[in-house]
């Protein structure tokens, strides 16, 4: 657990060679940094790597880094300059296209805390694939009726159970931050995790279907 | 401000194209002398080899359809197959690479789908024609601002995929400009929009042009534009519209005529013309009336009313309304909560569109305000000054419009990067080898949303080469895909265990290689000296006709004001150019334009004072 919430240690910046606080933007200079080797979504936005986020601060940090790292004001640079201010602002609208979707955000912390991909775990909380079964036999009859009222309610209860597993993925986040002690037990946090945004997506495909 | 730092916005569009320029006081259009900023975007060719653009070649389309081409940007980075609702209406011959290829008994050896323009027996690529207009907007652009122009931003449509870009950015490099970005259209209106409107909104620019539809939806926040999703259709435009009215035309023509009346390119050509008239005469006018000429003494006329046109529309209408949904889906957005809708292209000047687009929006939404025309332009014009570090406030956020993936086994369509992903960004993607020893790895990279391969665009085929022979399997090749901030694909390649970058050979299947850009560029070049010699001796002639000419007018006014040294002098200076404009260079001419213009300065002064003394003077007589 503390390995995973440890902070990039500040690096100096290459042109001032002042300490920096975050990677790749100098605090001091406001210079370009190369990326570091090794750096995640969270350290390149200097947010804490947690599943609860503070959107408005994600959204400003995103924006001050690309006021600095977008290519549109680097067009007069050298190649260089210019090619690590392409690497810099793919990195960070990466970052920020991940951070900003609670889905997408969800699935990248389980990495890098260690849990499994969709690829690698394939199962569902228990009870869901018969609930989402039914499901889809109203829709298919509502559909075949031409039901639109009875089509527009099934989307709200698709949305509602996109939410309900939302929440649940988010406590399971807080059971892993209150340092719970042994590595089974969070083992099992993280399972528990995958099976909650494994239903998400099956859910979010059906709401695209329809 | 060093000459080499000025870069100019154009707007190179299917039907006009114009440039813009970022000025202290804002970004305005490039005009010429009779005030115009529009040049159609139609090029003529005469039998002796001339080549106009513009309005004069626009002129010239009945008289010489075959050898008058227009709708070029239909044509861009497209295989003739995308092309079969073209060419059943383009007067002037199009072919495809491989029909060439095959009659001259060899098939193109990398089999890519180009489109050639023929004219006079000359082949001509879309890029090549585009840069000819290009060439005409560098050329006005270098008139009116009185200076050389060598960068430029050019727009495209939103939903312009790679080949297209690529295209473009080919045909500005063929005209002699370096391309500093390529912008999207519905985007530079709101840069161009955006200057006088400070508050936060989210907005949808709703861009139907002559011959592409954009919708992009927008959300605009404290000096942060931010393309929120665009949707469209790159062959869907006034075009279309114009061909309804010549379809109803022609169909009558024939019912009266007979059903096997040919029409004549001429005809046809006159026909087109007509029809767009209509259509703009219609926008204002309740009715409007087209006359036929077919020869014989047999003229037909028919009066079209705003009802039977919008019937007409409807259809197209329709197709953009549903883009406009899709777009509005993919934000997340319900209509109600778009504050505005912006409206560009010449098409929006169409009370019908403007309609319906209010219908979907909100009628108080719609916002027409600005000179649909010009905003492109002037957009491209402020990005031009985001590029040369003239404006640092504005942050411009956009998009990818379509997904960008790669063929995988069993002809599935492997997606990397989701549409309206904000760009640059970049996947990447492991591949290996599948037989002992491979050095060199295949991959077909597709644009497009649907699930198979076949029914993507075909960006083109990328051999990785220098692979480390390994046994199979053993090589592990991570490719990197990176959409930079133009939306154009980069593609790199580097064996993980070797260390070693692998290289990339791309075969585009629908555009130019390097090295054929290259090759036109240098010859596009080598007849671009003498062109810009004469363009240069007849501004020069000019200038110095009107020196000439004021200082005679002084040596009339204030022979007084020179000495008999200074006299001497100037008359000198004077014989000088006089001999010089009778030969042809420029810089000699400029020379003695100069000594002329010093030996002058006196005069000039002493004109000046006289003028003041004039003015004081006159002001007393009223005071008395």
């Amino acid at each position: 657990m503390d390995k995973a919430k440890q902070q990039v240690v500040p690096a100096k910046c290459v042109h001032c060679s002042r300490e920096m606080t975050q990677p790749v933007l100098c605090d001091s200079c406001a210079s370009l940094n190369p990326l570091p080797a090794v750096t995640d979504h969270f350290a390149l936005l200097g947010l804490p790597r947690r599943f609860e986020l503070d959107e408005k601060l994600l959204h400003e940090r995103y924006v001050a880094l690309s006021r600095h790292s977008h290519p549109d004001f680097h067009a007069n640079d050298d190649p260089e300059v210019r090619m690590l201010a392409l690497q810099v602002s793919s990195s960070v609208n990466d970052a920020y296209r991940t951070l900003s979707d609670p889905v997408l955000r969800a699935g990248y912390l389980l990495g890098l805390l260690g849990g499994t991909s969709m690829a690698q775990e394939k199962s569902v909380p228990e009870g869901f694939l018969s609930s989402i079964m039914m499901l889809q036999e109203e829709f298919q009859d509502a559909k075949a009726a031409g039901d639109a009222k009875t089509l527009g309610d099934l989307g709200e209860v698709l949305r509602n159970q996109k939410e309900g597993f939302l929440r649940r993925v988010r406590t399971a986040f807080e059971q892993l931050d209150s340092a719970s002690a042994c590595e089974a037990a969070r083992q099992d946090v993280l399972h528990e995790i995958r099976q909650l945004l494994n239903a998400v997506a099956y859910v979010r495909k059906m709401m695209t279907l329809m | 401000m060093a000459t080499d730092d000025l870069i100019i916005g154009i707007d190179l569009g299917t039907t006009n194209s114009l440039a813009g320029v970022m000025t202290p006081a804002g970004p305005v259009v490039v005009r010429d002398a009779a005030g115009s900023a529009l040049i159609p975007s139609v090029i003529a060719f005469t039998p002796d080899g001339a080549v106009t653009v513009g309005a004069a070649a626009k002129a010239h389309a009945v008289e010489n359809p075959l050898a008058t081409v227009y709708s070029v940007k239909r044509l861009m980075g497209k295989g003739v197959q995308d092309l079969a609702e073209d060419l059943r209406v383009l007067p002037y011959a199009v072919v495809g690479s491989r029909q060439v290829a095959l009659a001259e008994g060899q098939l193109d050896e990398i089999q890519r789908d180009l489109v050639w323009v023929r004219v006079n027996g000359r082949l001509m690529t879309p890029q090549e024609l585009s840069a000819v207009i290009l060439k005409e907007v560098k050329a006005r652009a270098e008139a009116a601002l009185g200076r050389a122009v060598t960068q430029a931003v050019i727009t495209v449509p939103a939903y312009f995929d790679d080949a297209q870009r690529q295209a473009t950015r080919d045909a500005g490099r063929i005209a002699g400009l370096e391309v500093k970005r390529i912008v999207n259209e519905p985007t530079a209106a709101v840069l161009a929009y955006g200057l006088d409107q400070r508050q936060d909104a989210t907005v949808a620019v709703y861009d139907l042009g002559g011959g592409t539809f954009d919708l992009s939806v927008l959300k605009i926040a404290g000096g942060v534009c931010q393309v929120l999703s665009t949707h469209g259709d790159t062959h869907l435009g006034g075009d279309d519209l114009d061909r309804e009215l010549m379809d109803l035309i022609a169909g009558e023509v024939r019912s009266r005529y007979g059903e096997h009346l040919e029409f004549t390119p001429a005809t046809r050509q006159a026909l087109r013309l007509f029809a767009e008239a209509a259509k703009i005469r219609i926008s204002d006018h309740p009715t409007a009336t087209v006359e036929v000429d077919l020869g014989e003494g047999r003229v037909f006329s028919r009066t079209i009313a705003r009802e039977e046109f919008e019937a007409l529309s409807a259809k197209w209408i329709d197709r953009t309304l549903e883009h406009c949904r899709l777009a509005l889906g993919d934000a997340g957005k319900t209509p109600a909560q778009i504050d505005r809708v912006v409206m560009v292209g010449g098409c929006t000047r169409i009370p019908y569109v403007r309609r319906r687009v209010g219908e979907l929006f909100g009628p108080a939404k719609v916002y027409t305000a600005v000179n649909p025309d010009e905003v492109v332009a002037l957009g491209a014009a402020v990005q031009a000054g985001i590029l040369m570090g003239l404006k640092r406030d504005l942050l411009l956020l956009d998009v990818t419009p379509l997904s960008l993936g790669i063929e995988t086994l069993g002809g599935a369509m492997g997606k990397l990067i989701l549409r309206n992903t904000t760009v640059p960004c970049q996947a990447s993607e492991v591949f290996t080898t599948y037989v002992d020893g491979q050095t060199s790895v295949d991959i077909h990279v597709l644009q497009g949303e649907r699930e198979l391969a076949a029914d993507c665009r075909s960006l083109g085929r990328f051999q990785l080469r220098g692979i480390p022979p390994m046994p199979a399997g053993g090589p592990r090749i991570r490719v990197g895909f990176l959409i930079d901030a133009n939306g154009i694909l980069n593609v790199s390649a580097r064996e993980e265990r070797s260390g070693r970058e692998a290289s990339v050979q791309i075969t585009p299947s629908h555009g130019l290689t390097r090295q054929e850009v290259d090759a036109m560029v240098k010859e596009s070049l080598a007849k671009a000296r003498p062109d810009m010699v004469a363009h240069q001796l007849i501004d020069l002639r000019n200038e110095a006709g009107r020196i000439l000419r004021a200082v005679e007018k002084a040596l009339i006014n204030v022979p007084q004001a020179l000495s008999s040294e200074q006299r001497l002098l100037l008359d000198g200076a004077v014989a000088m150019l006089k001999t010089r404009l009778q030969q042809d260079d420029p810089d000699q001419i400029y020379a003695a334009m100069n000594l002329v213009n010093d030996a002058a300065m006196p005069l000039t002064q002493a004109q000046m004072d006289q003028v003041m003394k004039q003015t004081v003077v006159g002001k007393k007589l009223e005071d008395l």
